[in-house]
């Protein structure tokens, strides 16, 4: 399952909360794609979630957007 | 960005976030300059009771006669103050630095809840910035990296304002 979390125009640290609660309800292998356009969830989503054991990849879709890739293990 | 023939990694440089620590030596190499410099402290907020005031004066409220101004207000000279050149030099700098990094956006209002807690939080904030004397600029980092007991003081208290801070925002926002 894919699922999209739309985070543009949030600031820190309301897209890792959501995320947070967002990969909770998904499953192992799930994929969980969030749109972020403030440069301190860049530093705090990814790095939390790698710290969990995700695996994370980071799109940069624009200037000063980017799309943070979960893949819940 | 691609790496540039001379082995610096633009990328790491200007785009990803520098670390903590980095950015912690940084400042305080910074803060120390400008106090060998200037002589003064660093602040932020302290000048932003002015600015307020100077508006009121200008719609024709007396807030000159306000013991916080007593008479401050009508030598207040934009620039003449050391913190409003900083502030606005903070300004320039995020600015290059987003150009640099090639992530300048303007952002988009995304519900009336944000305009609403931006109103009352950027109230909230100015009040206790004045009470205080001080932001976690002024206050908490320059009264730490002066060795003074106020900013040890600021630093209990921040902290357990951020606590109720961050439970009214999960309450809300999410």
């Amino acid at each position: 399952m894919e699922k999209i979390l739309d985070c543009l125009g949030e600031a820190c640290p309301i897209p890792l909360v959501k995320a947070q609660k967002a990969l909770e309800e998904m499953a192992t292998g799930d994929i969980l794609i969030v749109g972020i356009d403030h440069s301190c969830a860049m530093k705090n989503l990814p790095d939390w979630a790698r710290e969990a054991g995700h695996n994370v990849e980071i799109d940069e879709i624009g200037e000063g957007e980017w799309d943070v890739v979960i893949e819940k293990s | 960005m691609e790496k540039s023939k001379k082995g610096i990694d633009l990328d790491s440089l200007l785009k990803k976030e520098w670390s903590y620590t980095t950015g912690a030596v940084l400042i305080a190499l910074l803060a120390t300059v400008l106090v060998l410099v200037v002589g003064k402290s660093w602040g932020v907020t302290g000048v932003f009771p002015f600015w307020g005031g100077v508006i009121l004066e200008k719609i024709g409220v007396n807030a000159d006669s306000w013991s916080i101004f007593n008479g401050k207000l009508s030598k207040f000279v934009f620039f003449k103050k050391f913190a409003n050149i900083t502030n606005v030099g903070i300004i320039i700098g995020a600015f290059i630095a987003s150009l640099l990094a090639a992530s300048f956006k303007i952002k988009m209002i995304k519900s009336f809840r944000q305009v609403v807690a931006a109103v009352i939080g950027g109230t909230l904030m100015g009040i206790g910035a004045t009470l205080a004397m001080g932001c976690n600029i002024g206050g908490l980092f320059s009264g730490i990296s002066a060795l003074s007991l106020h900013g040890w003081v600021y630093l209990v208290f921040i902290f357990l304002g951020a606590i109720v801070g961050s439970s009214i925002l999960k309450k809300w926002f999410m």
